[in-house]
């Protein structure tokens, strides 16, 4: 049980963090009118659609517009414009709670679906090949080159990357991204410069493989470029601090291996801080991958987002995306708070 | 430690250094375009396309010329208002302006244009007659424009051009390619038909006929002169302006961007913006993050445990779906995404200053003042507040950066202030309307360089101060 109350404690947040964004979600909509515009004129073009259909069995205009009067008010109470946003919108939040998330106006899924949910779900995986692949990049690099540096430290290489982790910081991602189009694909020609395939894709599993590899390099590296830095000097400094307690110079001083001291003394006690700062830099990823999505038109949530607002914007595909995403980033932290959790001894004896 | 010598240690270490006469840079830079461009330049000039419609579209900058192995046309824009000649001929007086200019370049100028304004004439309209004189001896009538009589109601003297001045594309006139047609045949026995001409009316007035093909022309490098002249009926008629343009290849000093917009005027106006967004979104949750970290490390209790709840949750909210979410809903505008940008920006800060008023608050020298009957107020704001103050200054300038690249990427997401032009902005059309994809490069990097080197200006001066304001919290930023 000793594991589980911190775990609660920290799901908790999170769950707050979702309850926070699903209230800003109903707040802003409702607040503004916004959502009593898009009802209004969800209603008046299906009442438009049934003048056309009801001109055909009535004559007279003036009986024609009581009926449509009547019908705009039973549509009224069916969509619930005639009740006040603040009874209504909490009901939508609630079958939006349970992944019922409307249609679509003009967006359709790679097969042709209407449903928001066909077509946010479909780009999730595509996200999150971009995002994973990403951070394992990052982190490995972070955590072989950081325990690397934390034995140099003061070194001409020790300042060069915490002075490089320091730029990183003040350069938008997607701008490295668009650079590294500007220059490796208009350029030189080497890599594609967008989208996920080749158009026409090649059938064969194996070529098709190649072919996303080839177009996802782009958006990895842009990714990993800008956050191998911070991660890099952040990991040096937890290790630097954990190789400076008494348990590592009492490890060495009974002899043990330097791999073995590394290995188990230091680095085992620094996942957790290690865990801590990849969760914060999630959050930070997630964000970037929105933009460099765009930028190199991989069909993920990004883009998704870029593609529904230009142009006519899909209300209901943002509406939706900002949920799924709020979601898909809190059930990501859950995960990385268990993790967390198991991987630090000290945490179930505290608190 | 006093301000002057804590800035004279600032200057001794390298980032404060740099970060400093950055920001000295940028600033003196900011106040320049607040003096010399007007308030509203992104309603009244950068998205009026008449202010650029004489300039060259998407062309690199002047300075790329002497990198390039065949030089591009330099710009030139040829204005006159009082005539330089006035000679008296039977049908009145003619006014007349020469434009002598040299063309050195092999590619032929992008466009012609000629732009005529307030026309004054007291019974007979003028006629404007525009030729050039090439290197090569010849010389040819390009335009020839009767303006418009007066109409059956109207009494003279008549005023024409005035508010919108007449502006004539030669390139693409039809007449000029009529003259052009017509100086092919008689000069060089060449007859095309108006199909082969059209479109490239520069080249062949720019050029002679070269080899075998008949619509090939070799560029004619040397002396060209612009002729307009006016012929007046009366005395006391005259053309109050007149422009002639020959569009070039590169422009300014950072280019023009498809619509013709001097891309180093927007560039200089986004910089006091950015600056703004930065500052502004800072000290705003600089302040919110710092009073609620001493209420709540100070008050405790309830207080306390509300306020970290809430901020904890508010550190994890992921941002920037929901700033886009906000600002599709509400509108896109400069304040609300400033308003955003604090709203979810203040809870670290609170969390950190938070631990240490803690510290504080064990503190004997707090503890005596408290037992003096000081009031909770006057202890938060006399004596807690001026302890942090450094370290909440160098967190402070931390947090511009974030919203300045924050501004930036929503607005490269087209929710950008309209009305108000930023580097994200530019960079955004630039993307949209596939500039990237042809390499316009000049009207990609700058913006980008321009945010690096803003933010990187603030996170210099951080990390030069935070090792001053206080050794022992130097973290690693994340």
């Amino acid at each position: 049980m000793s594991l589980l109350r911190p775990l609660l404690v920290r799901s908790l947040t999170m769950v707050g963090v979702f309850f926070v964004v699903l209230l800003m979600l109903v707040l802003t909509l409702g607040l503004t009118g916004f959502s009593d515009r898009i009802l209004s004129a969800t209603i008046g073009e299906q009442l438009r659609a049934e003048r056309t259909a009801l001109a055909e069995t009535i004559r007279d205009p003036d009986e024609m517009e009581k009926v449509l009067e009547k019908r705009r008010e039973e549509l009224e109470i069916f969509y619930g414009l005639s009740t006040p946003w603040y009874y209504r919108l909490p009901r939508t939040a609630l079958r939006v709670l349970t992944l019922d998330l409307g249609e679509a106006r003009t967006l359709r899924s790679f097969d042709g679906s209407n449903r928001v949910f066909d077509i946010v779900t479909e780009r999730v995986p595509n996200s999150m090949l971009l995002l994973t692949t990403s951070l394992i990049i990052t982190a490995t690099i972070g955590i072989i080159a950081g325990a690397y540096l934390a034995t140099r430290q003061g070194s001409w290489l020790d300042r060069f990357v915490s002075g490089f982790a320091a730029v990183s910081f003040a350069v938008p991602t997607w701008w490295i991204g668009i650079l590294l189009i500007l220059i490796l694909s208009i350029q030189l020609r080497i890599l594609p410069s967008g989208g996920m395939y080749s158009t026409p894709p090649p059938t064969q599993p194996l070529p098709r493989f190649f072919d996303l590899v080839a177009h996802a390099l782009l958006p990895v590296i842009t990714l990993v470029l800008v956050s191998f830095g911070p991660s890099i000097y952040s990991i040096r400094t937890i290790t630097l601090n954990i190789a400076q307690e008494d348990h590592v110079k009492i490890a060495r001083a009974k002899g043990l291996p330097e791999s073995r001291v590394r290995l188990r003394h230091i680095l085992r006690v620094a996942a957790p801080p290690i865990v801590t700062g990849l969760m914060f830099g999630l959050a930070g990823s997630l964000s970037g991958s929105i933009l460099v999505e765009t930028v190199f038109n991989w069909q993920g949530m990004g883009r998704l987002y870029y593609d529904a607002l230009a142009g006519t914007p899909d209300e209901n595909v943002i509406v939706a995306l900002t949920f799924i995403f709020t979601l898909m980033y809190v059930v990501i932290r859950i995960v990385l708070e268990a993790l967390y959790v198991f991987l630090d001894p000290r945490v179930r004896y505290t608190d | 430690m006093n301000m002057a010598s804590a800035f004279r240690e600032l200057l001794r270490s390298g980032p404060g250094f740099g970060g400093a006469s950055l920001m000295a840079l940028l600033l003196t830079a900011a106040l320049y375009v607040l003096l010399a461009f007007p308030l509203d330049f992104g309603e009244s000039q950068w998205s009026n396309p008449v202010i650029w419609v004489d300039n060259p579209k998407a062309v690199p900058p002047a300075w790329t010329n002497p990198l390039r192995q065949d030089a591009r046309p330099l710009h030139r824009v040829f204005e006159g208002a009082e005539p330089q000649t006035v000679q008296t001929a039977r049908s009145g007086p003619v006014h007349s302006w020469r434009f002598p200019f040299t063309y050195a370049s092999s590619h032929p100028p992008t466009f012609l244009a000629v732009t005529l304004a307030d026309v004054n004439y007291a019974e007979r309209p003028p006629l404007v007659l525009i030729s050039l004189k090439r290197p090569d001896g010849k010389q040819l009538r390009i335009y020839r424009h009767t303006v418009r009589g007066p109409r059956e109601d109207e009494n003279g003297p008549f005023l024409r051009y005035a508010e919108t001045p007449l502006r004539v594309q030669l390139s693409t006139d039809e007449a000029t390619v009529t003259a052009a047609q017509n100086f092919l045949a008689e000069e060089f026995d060449l007859r095309l038909d108006g199909g082969q001409i059209g479109g490239r009316v520069d080249r062949i007035l720019f050029g002679v006929p070269a080899g075998s093909a008949d619509d090939a022309f070799a560029p004619l490098t040397g002396d060209y002169e612009i002729i307009i002249q006016a012929a007046l009926r009366e005395e006391g008629d005259s053309v109050g302006k007149v422009r002639f343009v020959v569009g070039g290849g590169v422009f300014g000093l950072m280019g023009t961007d498809s619509l013709g917009r001097d891309l180093a005027r927007g560039l200089l106006f986004g910089l006091p913006v950015a600056l703004f967004i930065g500052v502004i979104a800072a000290l705003m949750s600089t302040a919110i993050g710092t009073s609620l970290g001493i209420a709540s490390g100070y008050l405790g209790g309830r207080a306390d445990i509300a306020i970290q709840r809430f901020s904890d949750i508010v550190a994890n909210v992921p941002v920037l779906p929901l700033l886009i979410f906000m600002l599709f809903i509400i509108g896109p505008s400069l304040w609300m995404i400033i308003v955003i940008l604090v709203a979810f920006g203040w809870s670290g800060l609170t969390i950190q200053v938070r631990s240490m008023v803690l510290h504080m608050r064990a503190n004997q020298l707090i503890e005596a003042i408290q037992s003096l009957g000081a009031s909770r107020r006057r202890v938060m704001f006399r004596h807690i507040l001026p302890q942090i103050t450094p370290y909440v200054l160098a967190q402070l300038i931390f947090a511009a950066p974030s919203a300045i690249l924050a501004e930036a990427g929503l607005s490269f997401l087209g929710l950008g202030d309209p009305s108000i032009p930023t580097w994200g902005q530019i960079l955004e059309t630039g993307f949209r309307t596939g500039g990237i994809y042809v390499g316009y490069w000049w009207w990609i990097v700058p913006p980008g360089l321009c945010i690096v080197l803003t933010a990187l200006t603030f996170m210099l001066l951080a990390l030069g101060i935070e090792p001053i304001v206080n050794p022992r919290l130097r973290q690693p930023a994340s």
